[in-house]
Protein backbone atom coordinates (compact mmCIF):
# COMPACT_ATOMS: atom_id res chain seq x y z
CA UNK A 1 0.00 0.00 0.00
CA UNK A 2 2.62 2.07 1.21
CA UNK A 3 4.46 1.42 -2.20
CA UNK A 4 1.27 1.88 -4.27
CA UNK A 5 0.95 5.53 -2.82
CA UNK A 6 4.17 6.30 -3.38
CA UNK A 7 4.76 5.04 -6.94
CA UNK A 8 1.55 6.53 -8.34
CA UNK A 9 -0.27 7.81 -5.84
CA UNK A 10 1.01 10.96 -5.03
CA UNK A 11 2.27 12.29 -8.12
CA UNK A 12 -1.34 11.77 -9.22
CA UNK A 13 -2.54 14.16 -6.37
CA UNK A 14 0.18 16.49 -7.41
CA UNK A 15 -1.12 16.57 -10.84
CA UNK A 16 -4.41 17.59 -9.77
CA UNK A 17 -3.01 20.09 -7.97
CA UNK A 18 -2.94 23.04 -10.87
CA UNK A 19 -5.99 21.62 -12.76
CA UNK A 20 -7.96 22.36 -9.50
CA UNK A 21 -6.49 25.73 -8.47
CA UNK A 22 -7.05 26.89 -12.17
CA UNK A 23 -10.51 25.51 -11.67
CA UNK A 24 -10.90 27.85 -8.71
CA UNK A 25 -9.29 30.50 -10.16
CA UNK A 26 -12.02 30.68 -12.67
CA UNK A 27 -14.93 29.94 -10.21
CA UNK A 28 -13.73 32.74 -8.21
CA UNK A 29 -13.36 34.89 -11.54
CA UNK A 30 -16.61 34.10 -13.06
CA UNK A 31 -18.45 35.23 -9.03
CA UNK A 32 -16.87 38.50 -8.68
CA UNK A 33 -17.52 39.34 -12.74
CA UNK A 34 -13.83 39.70 -13.32
CA UNK A 35 -14.90 37.73 -16.39
CA UNK A 36 -18.03 37.94 -18.63
CA UNK A 37 -20.42 34.74 -17.23
CA UNK A 38 -22.68 35.32 -20.10
CA UNK A 39 -19.40 33.52 -22.39
CA UNK A 40 -17.57 32.31 -19.46
CA UNK A 41 -19.86 30.61 -17.00
CA UNK A 42 -18.70 29.16 -13.51
CA UNK A 43 -17.22 25.98 -13.22
CA UNK A 44 -19.87 24.91 -11.25
CA UNK A 45 -22.59 26.30 -13.42
CA UNK A 46 -21.32 24.08 -16.18
CA UNK A 47 -20.95 20.78 -13.90
CA UNK A 48 -24.84 21.48 -13.11
CA UNK A 49 -26.02 21.64 -16.51
CA UNK A 50 -23.77 18.91 -17.52
CA UNK A 51 -25.20 16.70 -15.06
CA UNK A 52 -28.60 18.02 -15.47
CA UNK A 53 -28.37 17.21 -19.39
CA UNK A 54 -26.80 13.85 -18.22
CA UNK A 55 -29.67 13.27 -16.45
CA UNK A 56 -32.07 14.15 -18.78
CA UNK A 57 -30.50 11.74 -20.87
CA UNK A 58 -29.92 13.91 -23.77
CA UNK A 59 -26.21 14.07 -23.31
CA UNK A 60 -26.03 11.25 -23.01
CA UNK A 61 -28.05 10.07 -26.09
CA UNK A 62 -25.54 12.68 -28.10
CA UNK A 63 -22.62 11.34 -25.93
CA UNK A 64 -23.62 7.78 -27.44
CA UNK A 65 -23.89 8.83 -30.82
CA UNK A 66 -20.75 10.44 -31.26
CA UNK A 67 -19.45 7.62 -29.55
CA UNK A 68 -20.89 4.83 -31.85
CA UNK A 69 -19.02 6.98 -34.67
CA UNK A 70 -15.89 6.70 -33.03
CA UNK A 71 -15.78 3.22 -32.23
CA UNK A 72 -16.91 1.90 -35.77
CA UNK A 73 -14.52 4.48 -37.94
CA UNK A 74 -11.55 3.45 -35.18
CA UNK A 75 -12.34 -0.48 -35.90
CA UNK A 76 -12.44 0.30 -39.86
CA UNK A 77 -9.21 2.54 -40.23
CA UNK A 78 -7.29 0.55 -37.36
CA UNK A 79 -7.63 -3.01 -38.34
CA UNK A 80 -6.82 -2.40 -42.23
CA UNK A 81 -4.33 0.04 -40.96
CA UNK A 82 -2.31 -1.99 -38.90
CA UNK A 83 -2.43 -4.68 -41.07
CA UNK A 84 -1.40 -3.35 -44.68
CA UNK A 85 0.82 -1.28 -42.40
CA UNK A 86 2.60 -4.71 -40.89
CA UNK A 87 2.42 -6.03 -44.50
CA UNK A 88 3.86 -3.07 -46.05
CA UNK A 89 6.61 -3.12 -43.65
CA UNK A 90 7.37 -6.72 -44.16
CA UNK A 91 7.54 -6.72 -47.93
CA UNK A 92 9.95 -4.45 -49.53
CA UNK A 93 7.50 -4.48 -52.87
CA UNK A 94 3.77 -3.48 -51.32
CA UNK A 95 5.90 -0.93 -49.73
CA UNK A 96 7.27 0.91 -52.53
CA UNK A 97 4.13 0.41 -53.85
CA UNK A 98 2.19 1.90 -51.32
CA UNK A 99 4.22 4.37 -49.50
CA UNK A 100 3.99 7.47 -52.06
CA UNK A 101 0.67 7.70 -52.26
CA UNK A 102 -0.04 6.87 -48.43
CA UNK A 103 2.31 9.82 -47.31
CA UNK A 104 0.54 11.82 -50.21
CA UNK A 105 -2.81 11.02 -48.33
CA UNK A 106 -1.49 11.46 -45.24
CA UNK A 107 -0.53 14.76 -45.72
CA UNK A 108 -3.79 16.17 -46.62
CA UNK A 109 -5.70 17.80 -43.52
CA UNK A 110 -8.20 15.24 -42.35
CA UNK A 111 -11.58 17.43 -42.21
CA UNK A 112 -10.30 19.26 -46.01
CA UNK A 113 -11.94 15.79 -47.15
CA UNK A 114 -15.59 16.50 -45.69
CA UNK A 115 -16.65 17.94 -49.00
CA UNK A 116 -16.00 15.68 -51.23
CA UNK A 117 -17.08 12.93 -48.52
CA UNK A 118 -19.98 14.52 -48.35
CA UNK A 119 -20.42 14.57 -52.31
CA UNK A 120 -19.57 10.79 -52.14
CA UNK A 121 -22.04 9.53 -48.91
CA UNK A 122 -24.70 12.15 -48.79
CA UNK A 123 -24.97 13.80 -45.42
CA UNK A 124 -24.93 10.34 -43.84
CA UNK A 125 -23.58 8.50 -41.02
CA UNK A 126 -21.36 6.58 -43.32
CA UNK A 127 -20.19 9.79 -44.22
CA UNK A 128 -19.33 10.56 -40.73
CA UNK A 129 -17.68 7.35 -39.92
CA UNK A 130 -15.46 7.62 -43.28
CA UNK A 131 -14.27 10.24 -41.56
CA UNK A 132 -13.17 8.82 -38.51
CA UNK A 133 -12.06 5.52 -40.46
CA UNK A 134 -10.06 7.71 -42.94
CA UNK A 135 -8.06 9.64 -40.25
CA UNK A 136 -7.31 6.70 -38.33
CA UNK A 137 -5.91 4.22 -41.12
CA UNK A 138 -2.96 6.28 -42.46
CA UNK A 139 -1.88 7.22 -38.48
CA UNK A 140 -2.05 3.55 -37.94
CA UNK A 141 -0.80 2.71 -41.37
CA UNK A 142 2.42 4.15 -40.73
CA UNK A 143 2.96 3.30 -37.11
CA UNK A 144 2.72 -0.38 -38.21
CA UNK A 145 5.05 0.15 -41.50
CA UNK A 146 7.82 1.59 -39.19
CA UNK A 147 7.07 -0.89 -36.19
CA UNK A 148 7.47 -3.80 -38.66
CA UNK A 149 10.32 -2.30 -40.70
CA UNK A 150 12.49 -2.03 -37.18
CA UNK A 151 12.23 -5.26 -35.75
CA UNK A 152 15.67 -5.91 -35.16
CA UNK A 153 17.26 -8.09 -37.61
CA UNK A 154 18.96 -10.30 -34.52
CA UNK A 155 15.52 -11.67 -33.16
CA UNK A 156 14.56 -12.48 -37.11
CA UNK A 157 18.11 -14.41 -37.87
CA UNK A 158 17.29 -16.35 -34.45
CA UNK A 159 13.89 -17.17 -34.78
CA UNK A 160 15.82 -18.58 -38.39
CA UNK A 161 18.35 -19.96 -37.11
CA UNK A 162 15.77 -22.20 -34.70
CA UNK A 163 13.70 -23.39 -38.45
CA UNK A 164 11.05 -20.76 -38.37
CA UNK A 165 9.52 -19.94 -41.78
CA UNK A 166 7.80 -16.77 -43.37
CA UNK A 167 4.70 -17.33 -41.51
CA UNK A 168 6.19 -18.00 -38.16
CA UNK A 169 8.41 -15.28 -38.34
CA UNK A 170 5.59 -13.28 -38.59
CA UNK A 171 3.39 -14.55 -35.73
CA UNK A 172 6.67 -15.38 -33.16
CA UNK A 173 8.71 -12.22 -33.81
CA UNK A 174 7.45 -9.68 -36.17
CA UNK A 175 3.55 -8.82 -34.73
CA UNK A 176 4.79 -9.81 -31.15
CA UNK A 177 7.98 -7.22 -31.27
CA UNK A 178 5.57 -4.44 -33.45
CA UNK A 179 2.90 -4.33 -31.19
CA UNK A 180 3.86 -1.84 -29.09
CA UNK A 181 5.12 0.99 -31.83
CA UNK A 182 1.44 -0.02 -33.22
CA UNK A 183 -0.34 0.62 -29.69
CA UNK A 184 1.15 4.04 -29.53
CA UNK A 185 -0.18 4.76 -33.12
CA UNK A 186 -3.29 3.61 -31.95
CA UNK A 187 -3.91 6.06 -29.25
CA UNK A 188 -2.46 9.22 -31.24
CA UNK A 189 -5.30 7.87 -34.07
CA UNK A 190 -7.49 7.93 -31.20
CA UNK A 191 -6.52 11.44 -30.75
CA UNK A 192 -6.95 11.96 -34.71
CA UNK A 193 -10.47 10.28 -34.77
CA UNK A 194 -11.73 13.00 -31.91
CA UNK A 195 -10.70 15.55 -33.25
CA UNK A 196 -12.20 14.56 -37.00
CA UNK A 197 -15.41 13.26 -35.26
CA UNK A 198 -16.19 17.23 -33.62
CA UNK A 199 -15.24 18.85 -36.80
CA UNK A 200 -17.45 16.60 -38.75
CA UNK A 201 -20.60 16.64 -36.33
CA UNK A 202 -19.87 20.62 -36.42
CA UNK A 203 -20.59 20.80 -40.35
CA UNK A 204 -22.06 18.05 -41.25
CA UNK A 205 -24.84 16.32 -38.96
CA UNK A 206 -27.80 17.56 -35.93
CA UNK A 207 -26.86 14.79 -33.38
CA UNK A 208 -24.04 13.74 -31.76
CA UNK A 209 -22.04 16.13 -29.09
CA UNK A 210 -19.79 17.85 -32.13
CA UNK A 211 -23.47 18.83 -33.36
CA UNK A 212 -24.80 19.72 -29.84
CA UNK A 213 -21.02 21.86 -28.90
CA UNK A 214 -22.00 23.66 -32.32
CA UNK A 215 -25.66 24.52 -32.05
CA UNK A 216 -25.51 25.71 -28.22
CA UNK A 217 -22.73 27.87 -29.67
CA UNK A 218 -25.31 29.22 -32.30
CA UNK A 219 -27.80 30.62 -29.79
CA UNK A 220 -25.39 31.58 -27.32
CA UNK A 221 -26.24 28.54 -24.90
CA UNK A 222 -22.99 28.81 -23.63
CA UNK A 223 -23.33 26.15 -20.45
CA UNK A 224 -24.78 23.64 -22.92
CA UNK A 225 -22.08 24.55 -24.73
CA UNK A 226 -19.35 23.58 -22.18
CA UNK A 227 -21.29 20.93 -21.22
CA UNK A 228 -20.86 19.08 -24.75
CA UNK A 229 -17.42 20.17 -24.65
CA UNK A 230 -16.59 18.41 -20.59
CA UNK A 231 -18.70 15.08 -22.32
CA UNK A 232 -16.64 15.35 -25.20
CA UNK A 233 -13.28 14.98 -23.06
CA UNK A 234 -14.68 12.44 -21.15
CA UNK A 235 -15.49 10.25 -24.23
CA UNK A 236 -12.02 10.83 -25.29
CA UNK A 237 -10.62 9.98 -21.49
CA UNK A 238 -12.83 6.86 -21.42
CA UNK A 239 -11.87 5.44 -25.23
CA UNK A 240 -7.70 6.38 -24.02
CA UNK A 241 -8.97 4.74 -20.93
CA UNK A 242 -9.97 1.67 -22.85
CA UNK A 243 -7.02 1.58 -25.28
CA UNK A 244 -4.99 1.46 -22.19
CA UNK A 245 -6.31 -1.36 -20.65
CA UNK A 246 -5.99 -3.83 -23.89
CA UNK A 247 -2.53 -2.78 -24.41
CA UNK A 248 -1.58 -3.74 -20.83
CA UNK A 249 -3.50 -6.94 -21.52
CA UNK A 250 -2.00 -7.85 -24.73
CA UNK A 251 1.27 -6.62 -23.80
CA UNK A 252 1.86 -7.46 -20.47
CA UNK A 253 6.19 -7.25 -20.84
CA UNK A 254 5.27 -3.77 -21.71
CA UNK A 255 3.97 -2.83 -18.45
CA UNK A 256 6.43 -4.78 -16.39
CA UNK A 257 9.21 -3.26 -17.85
CA UNK B 1 15.62 -29.64 -46.08
CA UNK B 2 19.09 -30.24 -48.10
CA UNK B 3 19.57 -33.09 -50.10
CA UNK B 4 22.05 -35.37 -47.83
CA UNK B 5 25.53 -35.26 -49.23
CA UNK B 6 28.13 -38.09 -47.79
CA UNK B 7 29.89 -36.72 -45.58
CA UNK B 8 26.05 -36.59 -42.98
CA UNK B 9 26.50 -40.40 -43.68
CA UNK B 10 30.03 -40.63 -42.12
CA UNK B 11 28.73 -40.06 -38.01
CA UNK B 12 32.42 -39.87 -37.23
CA UNK B 13 32.46 -36.05 -38.00
CA UNK B 14 30.68 -33.31 -35.55
CA UNK B 15 31.06 -30.67 -38.68
CA UNK B 16 32.86 -30.93 -42.08
CA UNK B 17 32.89 -27.85 -43.78
CA UNK B 18 35.67 -27.92 -46.97
CA UNK B 19 36.63 -25.02 -48.55
CA UNK B 20 33.32 -22.96 -47.90
CA UNK B 21 33.34 -19.42 -49.56
CA UNK B 22 30.48 -16.73 -48.85
CA UNK B 23 30.86 -13.63 -51.39
CA UNK B 24 27.97 -10.84 -50.61
CA UNK B 25 25.60 -9.14 -53.01
CA UNK B 26 28.04 -6.39 -53.75
CA UNK B 27 31.10 -8.42 -54.27
CA UNK B 28 32.09 -8.10 -50.79
CA UNK B 29 34.49 -11.52 -50.33
CA UNK B 30 34.08 -12.56 -47.11
CA UNK B 31 34.89 -15.94 -46.21
CA UNK B 32 37.10 -17.37 -48.33
CA UNK B 33 37.68 -21.66 -48.65
CA UNK B 34 37.23 -22.62 -44.86
CA UNK B 35 37.88 -25.74 -44.34
CA UNK B 36 37.20 -27.27 -40.78
CA UNK B 37 37.07 -31.17 -39.54
CA UNK B 38 35.69 -30.80 -36.33
CA UNK B 39 35.32 -34.24 -33.67
CA UNK B 40 31.71 -35.24 -32.83
CA UNK B 41 31.27 -33.60 -29.35
CA UNK B 42 33.96 -31.45 -29.37
CA UNK B 43 34.66 -28.18 -28.51
CA UNK B 44 35.90 -26.03 -31.24
CA UNK B 45 36.64 -22.16 -30.63
CA UNK B 46 36.92 -19.63 -33.32
CA UNK B 47 39.37 -16.77 -33.17
CA UNK B 48 39.95 -13.77 -34.98
CA UNK B 49 40.06 -10.24 -35.43
CA UNK B 50 36.57 -8.41 -35.57
CA UNK B 51 35.43 -7.77 -39.00
CA UNK B 52 37.17 -11.19 -40.37
CA UNK B 53 34.39 -13.11 -40.62
CA UNK B 54 33.44 -15.12 -37.50
CA UNK B 55 29.97 -14.73 -37.65
CA UNK B 56 29.49 -15.19 -41.18
CA UNK B 57 31.17 -18.28 -40.71
CA UNK B 58 28.53 -19.11 -38.17
CA UNK B 59 25.02 -17.58 -40.28
CA UNK B 60 26.37 -19.98 -42.98
CA UNK B 61 26.44 -22.69 -40.36
CA UNK B 62 23.39 -21.86 -39.11
CA UNK B 63 21.75 -21.46 -42.90
CA UNK B 64 21.20 -17.42 -41.86
CA UNK B 65 23.88 -16.68 -45.02
CA UNK B 66 23.49 -18.81 -47.56
CA UNK B 67 27.03 -20.34 -49.12
CA UNK B 68 28.47 -18.83 -52.67
CA UNK B 69 30.81 -22.10 -52.71
CA UNK B 70 32.06 -25.30 -50.81
CA UNK B 71 30.55 -27.44 -48.42
CA UNK B 72 28.94 -28.05 -45.35
CA UNK B 73 28.01 -30.90 -43.73
CA UNK B 74 25.77 -30.70 -40.45
CA UNK B 75 26.54 -33.66 -38.12
CA UNK B 76 23.64 -36.23 -37.45
CA UNK B 77 19.75 -35.48 -39.09
CA UNK B 78 21.55 -32.22 -39.44
CA UNK B 79 19.59 -29.89 -36.57
CA UNK B 80 21.56 -27.32 -35.14
CA UNK B 81 21.04 -24.59 -32.42
CA UNK B 82 22.52 -21.06 -32.70
CA UNK B 83 22.69 -18.38 -30.01
CA UNK B 84 23.43 -14.94 -31.64
CA UNK B 85 25.79 -12.02 -30.12
CA UNK B 86 24.16 -10.24 -28.06
CA UNK B 87 20.92 -9.72 -26.38
CA UNK B 88 18.52 -12.03 -28.28
CA UNK B 89 16.19 -13.22 -25.62
CA UNK B 90 12.82 -12.21 -27.15
CA UNK B 91 11.81 -9.09 -24.46
CA UNK B 92 8.00 -10.66 -25.47
CA UNK B 93 8.60 -14.13 -23.86
CA UNK B 94 8.90 -15.17 -20.26
CA UNK B 95 11.93 -16.80 -19.53
CA UNK B 96 10.15 -20.69 -19.64
CA UNK B 97 9.03 -19.24 -23.14
CA UNK B 98 12.10 -18.33 -24.67
CA UNK B 99 13.85 -21.55 -23.43
CA UNK B 100 10.99 -23.35 -25.35
CA UNK B 101 10.28 -21.24 -28.13
CA UNK B 102 12.67 -23.86 -30.27
CA UNK B 103 11.15 -26.84 -29.32
CA UNK B 104 7.47 -25.43 -30.19
CA UNK B 105 9.10 -24.34 -33.11
CA UNK B 106 10.36 -27.77 -34.24
CA UNK B 107 6.84 -29.32 -32.78
CA UNK B 108 8.49 -30.59 -29.31
CA UNK B 109 5.17 -31.67 -27.24
CA UNK B 110 3.97 -29.20 -24.73
CA UNK B 111 4.60 -31.53 -21.80
CA UNK B 112 8.11 -32.16 -23.13
CA UNK B 113 8.89 -28.46 -23.47
CA UNK B 114 7.82 -27.38 -19.75
CA UNK B 115 9.91 -30.59 -18.84
CA UNK B 116 13.31 -29.51 -20.30
CA UNK B 117 12.68 -26.11 -19.99
CA UNK B 118 12.56 -26.25 -16.12
CA UNK B 119 15.10 -28.52 -15.98
CA UNK B 120 17.39 -26.29 -17.84
CA UNK B 121 16.07 -23.04 -16.04
CA UNK B 122 17.26 -24.59 -12.96
CA UNK B 123 20.34 -26.33 -14.20
CA UNK B 124 21.41 -22.43 -14.76
CA UNK B 125 19.64 -21.33 -11.33
CA UNK B 126 16.93 -19.76 -13.00
CA UNK B 127 14.04 -21.50 -11.52
CA UNK B 128 12.94 -18.37 -9.48
CA UNK B 129 12.81 -16.43 -12.67
CA UNK B 130 10.79 -18.69 -15.20
CA UNK B 131 7.95 -16.17 -15.12
CA UNK B 132 9.87 -13.71 -15.46
CA UNK B 133 10.38 -11.35 -18.65
CA UNK B 134 14.06 -10.32 -20.14
CA UNK B 135 13.55 -6.78 -19.72
CA UNK B 136 13.77 -7.42 -15.52
CA UNK B 137 16.97 -9.90 -15.75
CA UNK B 138 20.04 -9.35 -15.62
CA UNK B 139 22.46 -9.67 -18.72
CA UNK B 140 24.22 -12.75 -17.55
CA UNK B 141 20.78 -14.30 -16.58
CA UNK B 142 19.58 -13.20 -19.94
CA UNK B 143 22.67 -14.84 -21.54
CA UNK B 144 21.68 -17.95 -19.30
CA UNK B 145 18.02 -18.28 -20.88
CA UNK B 146 19.78 -17.79 -24.79
CA UNK B 147 22.15 -20.64 -23.98
CA UNK B 148 18.98 -22.85 -22.10
CA UNK B 149 17.36 -22.10 -25.37
CA UNK B 150 19.92 -23.36 -27.52
CA UNK B 151 20.45 -26.91 -25.40
CA UNK B 152 16.82 -27.37 -25.02
CA UNK B 153 16.77 -28.28 -28.50
CA UNK B 154 19.08 -31.28 -27.45
CA UNK B 155 20.95 -30.78 -31.39
CA UNK B 156 23.90 -32.60 -32.48
CA UNK B 157 25.49 -29.00 -32.78
CA UNK B 158 25.84 -26.04 -31.16
CA UNK B 159 26.59 -22.82 -32.40
CA UNK B 160 27.51 -19.80 -30.38
CA UNK B 161 28.58 -15.83 -31.80
CA UNK B 162 30.64 -14.32 -28.31
CA UNK B 163 27.33 -15.64 -26.21
CA UNK B 164 29.59 -13.90 -22.83
CA UNK B 165 31.21 -11.05 -24.28
CA UNK B 166 28.80 -8.52 -22.71
CA UNK B 167 29.62 -9.85 -19.22
CA UNK B 168 31.50 -9.17 -16.36
CA UNK B 169 34.56 -11.05 -15.63
CA UNK B 170 33.11 -13.08 -12.48
CA UNK B 171 29.90 -13.53 -14.38
CA UNK B 172 31.22 -14.81 -17.66
CA UNK B 173 33.65 -17.64 -15.27
CA UNK B 174 30.23 -18.72 -13.78
CA UNK B 175 28.42 -18.92 -17.29
CA UNK B 176 31.60 -20.56 -18.60
CA UNK B 177 31.24 -23.21 -15.78
CA UNK B 178 27.35 -23.88 -16.68
CA UNK B 179 27.94 -24.06 -20.28
CA UNK B 180 30.60 -26.54 -20.14
CA UNK B 181 28.64 -28.60 -17.76
CA UNK B 182 25.54 -28.87 -20.13
CA UNK B 183 27.94 -29.54 -23.14
CA UNK B 184 29.47 -32.29 -21.06
CA UNK B 185 26.47 -33.61 -20.65
CA UNK B 186 24.79 -33.08 -23.57
CA UNK B 187 27.68 -34.62 -26.08
CA UNK B 188 27.23 -31.93 -28.89
CA UNK B 189 29.86 -30.38 -31.42
CA UNK B 190 30.33 -26.70 -30.27
CA UNK B 191 31.28 -23.94 -32.45
CA UNK B 192 32.20 -21.51 -30.49
CA UNK B 193 33.26 -17.80 -31.65
CA UNK B 194 35.49 -15.57 -29.74
CA UNK B 195 38.08 -12.83 -29.97
CA UNK B 196 39.56 -13.71 -26.59
CA UNK B 197 42.52 -15.92 -26.51
CA UNK B 198 41.96 -17.04 -22.93
CA UNK B 199 38.08 -17.52 -23.39
CA UNK B 200 39.33 -19.98 -25.56
CA UNK B 201 41.71 -21.49 -24.12
CA UNK B 202 39.42 -22.17 -20.98
CA UNK B 203 36.93 -23.36 -22.92
CA UNK B 204 38.02 -25.33 -26.18
CA UNK B 205 39.65 -28.70 -27.15
CA UNK B 206 40.80 -26.89 -30.61
CA UNK B 207 41.22 -23.14 -31.60
CA UNK B 208 41.11 -22.26 -35.28
CA UNK B 209 42.52 -18.72 -35.93
CA UNK B 210 40.76 -16.95 -38.68
CA UNK B 211 42.42 -14.61 -41.08
CA UNK B 212 41.44 -11.07 -41.33
CA UNK B 213 38.89 -10.57 -44.66
CA UNK B 214 38.12 -12.55 -46.80
CA UNK B 215 38.20 -14.85 -43.55
CA UNK B 216 40.05 -18.31 -44.17
CA UNK B 217 41.62 -20.79 -41.56
CA UNK B 218 45.18 -19.83 -40.51
CA UNK B 219 45.89 -22.64 -38.23
CA UNK B 220 44.04 -25.06 -35.89
CA UNK B 221 45.55 -25.66 -32.50
CA UNK B 222 44.86 -28.44 -30.11
CA UNK B 223 44.82 -27.12 -26.43
CA UNK B 224 46.06 -29.83 -24.41
CA UNK B 225 44.75 -28.91 -20.88
CA UNK B 226 42.83 -31.32 -18.55
CA UNK B 227 39.40 -30.43 -17.14
CA UNK B 228 37.69 -28.77 -15.56
CA UNK B 229 39.88 -25.86 -16.34
CA UNK B 230 40.44 -22.59 -14.44
CA UNK B 231 41.29 -19.32 -15.39
CA UNK B 232 44.34 -19.54 -12.44
CA UNK B 233 45.50 -22.94 -13.03
CA UNK B 234 45.57 -22.63 -16.81
CA UNK B 235 48.74 -20.13 -15.92
CA UNK B 236 50.52 -21.94 -14.00
CA UNK B 237 50.38 -24.63 -17.01
CA UNK B 238 54.32 -24.56 -18.71
CA UNK B 239 52.15 -24.92 -22.38
CA UNK B 240 49.90 -21.57 -21.44
CA UNK B 241 53.08 -18.93 -22.18
CA UNK B 242 53.58 -20.52 -25.94
CA UNK B 243 50.22 -21.19 -26.82
CA UNK B 244 48.65 -17.69 -25.54
CA UNK B 245 52.07 -16.06 -27.43
CA UNK B 246 51.00 -18.56 -30.23
CA UNK B 247 47.61 -17.70 -30.92
CA UNK B 248 48.36 -14.05 -30.05
CA UNK B 249 50.78 -14.22 -33.28
CA UNK B 250 48.34 -15.63 -35.07
CA UNK B 251 46.27 -13.05 -34.05
CA UNK B 252 49.00 -10.50 -35.01
CA UNK B 253 49.74 -11.38 -38.08
CA UNK B 254 46.39 -9.75 -39.45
Amino acid sequence: MKGLLRGSGAPLLLGLLLPAFLLGLWQIAAEQRWIDTLFYPAPWDVAQRTWEQARSGDLLADAWVTNRRLLIGFAIGAIPGGLIGLAAGISRPLRRLLYPLATALYVVPRIAMLPLVLVAFGITDGARIFMVGFSVFFVVFFAALSAAEQVSPMHLETARAFGAGRLRLITTVLVPASAPAVFSGLRIAMGFALIVIVGTEFLASNDGLGARIWQSYQIFDFPSMYAGIVAVTMVGVALNLVLLAIERMALPWVRET
Amino acid sequence: MPTPSPAVVQRAHGLEIVEAGVTYSGGVVALAGVSLSLAQGSFHAILGPSGCGKSTLLKTIARIVPLSSGSIARPGDGSFAYVPQGNSCFPWLRAEENVAYGMRLRGVSRGERTRRASQLLADLGLEAFARTYPAQLSEGMRQRVTIARAFALEAPLLLMDEPLSALDFQTKIAVQNELLRLWSRSGCTVVYVTHDIDEALALADNVSVLSARPGHVLETVSIPFVRPRSYAALREQPEYGPLFRKLYTLLGEQ
